[in-house]
């Protein structure tokens, strides 16, 4: 028996390591351009090696099963009635249960922070039509453009409408996503701390040109924020 | 019986079975093919009759409005016609009409040629295969719309479709897999296979049965028809999400109408279900003794009775948006947007495990009979799945974490979302102890549900990422999505309708299926399974977002790689298509029992005899007592023990 707990531990092992290095090895997340994307990140990992330690487990335990106690097509005799584990049936009741509210503990931190107001925060509207995207800056102008600009390490406080059907404002590299409904008015936060250019992305099905709705986003210094707003309102 | 008519017991029918034979007035006029057609064109036109005639009245102008029309005649009374002339109502009108009934006449019980699948058949057991056979052919149709969609999404932007017909390949692709596969596959299987299992003649409701099965071509024909309707098929997606699908040409009426057919052919089936559980079970066939299918669908059933209305609501409200001009979600009228997906998803989070559950139930019924062990921890598995049933129907709302609803509503439903992780892994976990020194035999359904086992893993755990509302927000409506749901609907559902049906296959043919083909089968579906959908976790997480005909050029290898690992499944399918058609008709003949399976439809013949059993089991044990020395599940007679004992007694 304890030969055989070592075989189980060794595949489990194996199978946790592929598994782990399919998660490590591959890029599985865009680079992060904004804090609230870094919070997630933070807990998608935490998922991931929940996930992989799993896995492992059922894996290694059909593995080993069916390697063990295989049995040719003829065999007419009967495995041991084992009916059940009461401690067993506690144990993976009790430790998923725990594991899923810590996951659920942390995910409402996360939320609650992600979705925290900044006094100086700048404020954008996003509007979603078939089939661009337009912003506006309410504070800074009158004036609408088709790309979407912001100063780095400000938060800016996005709200949305729709003109026509619901849209769905994404940025991937910021981790944020929102959709814009017709009748009511969403919002969403973002804090870029990396400078770059990105792709605002439509993500719910708006029609004909849905997969083509696509607008830049620029994350800049705060000078050269400045002086785009100053090239729009002329 | 066998005794006055020797010539007739080859076929186990006494002569005056025998189903009425044709003359040209009875195949016009008798319940039928025949009759169903020309009575669905009488239906239509007298639909159409009716429109014409109120709208004239009235003097609305244009006198010939084609949607109404279509909704009034094609899709309302057409169907209707068509079910009065296949016959589905001719015993309750009949009833009502005063005329003679014959509640013993079962003229149209059991199956003896091809041709009486082709009719109303109130055998629970023709049924499940009538069932099983136009799933199948949806779930072609259905796949052969995702190949063509995976075609076009080989290359970035638009090379063999138009974004209409795109949007439409990945509705229509979605819709039928789901309510024209998965739901009603699963509801064959179960036809076949629970009131066996229960001890029971038939199902509680036989003509009510039927009744059920009819209604589900209706609703595919609808939907596949709506292909060739002016403007295309609906193409808001297989979700309707208001106000896109208010603003769709005509095809997406088919979608709204074709929903209420399945619909009402999945509740209809649901309420038999449940009164045939809760009635018709066989002496000493307490709910604790139930083989774990049974209780499967038992919860199945009551989620499908609860929560299907709401889906037909939400359909009936965005046809009268469009058609009657009301404006349930017409915001510049008062309407409010976020009601369809609310009244939408309180059906459809439910409908994941109306999809999921009675698969379940399948791998239950497998893992412990192949592996020759009780399943571990019976009562915590039924337990399980009323918590699932509990729970399913409080967490709606996940999948609207990104729609703009009441902040308030994310953690409650993120808590109660990941919560079901708990129950879920339960049913994992004994699953895989049920394995745990067992005799295990790596039969085709076994591995189908080994399979199951581990891509549904796969499946729960990035259901645990989805519950979690930050993670959501950052993927939620992208190719992860769509990795997701496959996980759990194609390595979940469909992985154990491959396992049912390899399983029963031998009692509902009566003959063995090739394993060499049924191996073939499963380890080509598994690996082209995994390389075409897990690929999609990554395009998905890197910013490639869901129903898009065009993407940036950065996934186009990859998108590429996934475009032929579907063609592999794709493919697959051809040999499972084979190993059934030819197996039926020249496979070896099946033994009653090849799986030394306990429960009670394995311990009559294969296939089973026309009303299940000779005489009326008597249970008396659990249904997975292997090991135990003396246990049994049940006392019966074999039917041919009987029989054999009827002739010895005449003999002497």
């Amino acid at each position: 028996m304890r030969k055989g707990i070592v075989q189980l531990v060794a595949i489990g092992l194996v199978i946790g390591v592929a598994v782990a290095l399919v998660a490590v090895l591959f890029q599985w997340l865009p680079d992060s351009a904004s804090e609230e994307f870094d919070r997630i990140q933070a807990i998608y990992w935490f998922a991931t090696w929940m996930s992989v330690a799993i896995f492992a487990i059922v894996g290694a335990v059909v593995v080993y099963s069916v390697w063990k106690w295989r049995v040719p097509p003829d065999d007419d005799a009967e495995g041991p009635p084992i009916h059940g584990h009461t401690g067993l049936e506690i144990a993976w009741t009790a430790v998923p249960a725990i594991l899923v509210i810590a996951l659920g503990i942390v995910s409402a931190v996360v939320m609650s922070k992600n979705a925290e107001a900044r006094g100086d925060a700048l404020e954008v509207r996003a509007i979603g039509q078939q089939f661009a995207w337009k912003f506006r800056y309410p504070e800074l102008g009158e004036f609408e453009t088709g790309e979407l600009v912001l100063p780095v390490d400000r938060q800016a406080h996005f709200t949305m409408e729709a003109v026509d059907v619901i849209h769905s404002f994404w940025v991937p590299n910021f981790g944020q996503k929102m959709d814009a409904v017709p009748g009511i008015e969403t919002e969403i936060y973002v804090t870029p701390d990396e400078m770059g250019e990105y792709t605002v992305v439509c993500t719910e099905l708006c029609g004909l040109g849905h997969a083509t709705m696509r607008a830049k986003a620029r994350v800049v210094t705060p000078a050269e924020f400045d002086e785009w707003i100053e090239e729009q309102r002329t | 019986m066998t005794a006055t008519h020797p010539e007739q017991p080859a076929t186990g029918y006494p002569a005056h079975f025998e189903p009425p034979h044709g003359s040209t007035h009875r195949t016009f006029f008798g319940p039928g093919l025949v009759r169903g057609a020309w009575m669905a064109l009488a239906g239509f036109a007298i639909g159409t009759l009716l429109v014409l005639t109120l709208r004239w009245w009235w003097g609305w102008d244009p006198l010939w409005n084609s949607e109404v029309i279509l909704v009034v005649g094609a899709m309302v009374l057409a169907p209707i016609g068509f079910l009065a002339g296949i016959g589905s109502f001719d015993y309750w009108l009949h009833y009502i009409a005063g005329r003679p009934t014959e509640p013993e006449d079962h003229s149209g019980h059991g199956a003896r040629t091809w041709k009486d699948y082709f009719r109303v058949n109130t055998d629970h057991k023709v049924i499940g295969v009538q069932y099983l056979v136009t799933t199948f052919v949806f779930f072609t149709i259905g796949g052969l719309a995702a190949m063509l969609f995976r075609a076009e999404l080989a290359q970035p932007g638009l090379q063999f479709v138009d974004s209409q017909q795109y949007n439409g390949l990945v509705s229509v692709h979605a819709t039928l897999m789901i309510f024209l596969f998965i739901i009603p596959a699963f509801a064959g299987l179960a036809n076949f296979a629970v009131p066996l299992m229960l001890g029971a003649p038939d199902m509680a409701f036989p003509r009510l049965n039927a009744l059920s099965f009819w209604l589900l071509p209706i609703a595919g024909i609808m939907f596949v028809a709506s292909i060739f309707a002016p403007g295309g098929a609906f193409g808001a997606g297989w979700t309707g999400y208001a106000p896109l699908a208010e603003g769709q040409p005509m095809g997406q009426t088919f979608f709204n109408m074709g929903v209420q057919w399945a619909g009402a052919s999945s509740i209809l089936t649901a309420l038999n279900f449940l009164v045939t559980i809760i009635t018709m079970r066989a002496p000493g066939m307490t709910f604790w003794r139930m083989p774990l299918l049974v209780w499967a669908n038992f919860t199945t059933s009551l989620l499908v009775v609860l929560a299907t209305p709401f889906i037909a609501g939400s359909q009936f409200f965005v046809m009268f948006d469009r058609i009657m001009h009301t404006s349930f979600f017409v915001p510049e009228d008062g309407g409010y947007v976020l009601g369809y997906q609310h009244i939408f998803w309180f059906y459809s989070h439910p409908a994941v495990y109306i999809m999921m559950l009675p698969g379940f139930g399948i791998v239950s019924e497998v893992i412990s009979t192949m592996s020759r062990k009780p399943i571990f921890g019976y009562r915590l598995m039924a337990l399980s799945l009323l918590g699932i049933l509990v729970l399913g129907f409080s967490v709606w709302a996940h999948h609207m974490f990104v729609a703009g609803m009441a902040d308030w509503l994310r953690v409650p439903m993120m808590i109660t979302t990941l919560l079901i992780a708990i129950p879920t892994g339960i049913k994992v976990f004994s699953w895989v102890a049920t394995l745990w020194r067992g005799r295990i035999h790596l039969t085709t359904p076994m591995l189908f549900a080994l399979g199951f086992v581990t891509m549904f893993v796969i499946g729960g755990l990035s259901g645990i990422y989805l519950g979690s509302v930050p993670i959501d927000i950052a993927a939620s409506d992208t190719y992860f999505i769509v990795a997701h749901i496959h996980y759990v609907l194609f390595g979940g559902s469909v992985f154990t309708i491959y396992a049912g049906v390899y399983y029963w296959f031998p009692k509902m043919t009566g003959r063995m299926y090739s394993e060499t083909l049924g191996k073939w089968h499963f380890w080509l579906t598994f690996l082209s399974f995994n390389a075409t959908f897990f690929p999609m976790h990554y395009v998905g997480l890197r910013g490639m977002p869901r129903r898009v005909f065009d993407y940036e050029e950065a996934f186009g290898s990859m998108n590429l790689f996934i475009s032929i690992a579907s063609f592999v499944l794709g493919a697959s399918f051809v040999i499972f298509v084979y190993n059934m058609i030819t197996s039926w008709q020249r496979g070896p003949i099946a033994a009653a029992n090849p799986w030394h399976a306990r429960t009670l439809e394995w311990q009559v013949s294969s296939p089973p005899p026309i009303f299940n059993f000779d005489e009326i089991p008597q249970i008396v044990g659990g249904p997975y007592e292997y090991g135990v020395p003396g246990a049994r599940h049940a006392i019966l007679e074999p039917a041919k023990e009987a029989a054999a004992q009827d002739r010895e007694e005449v003999h002497a």
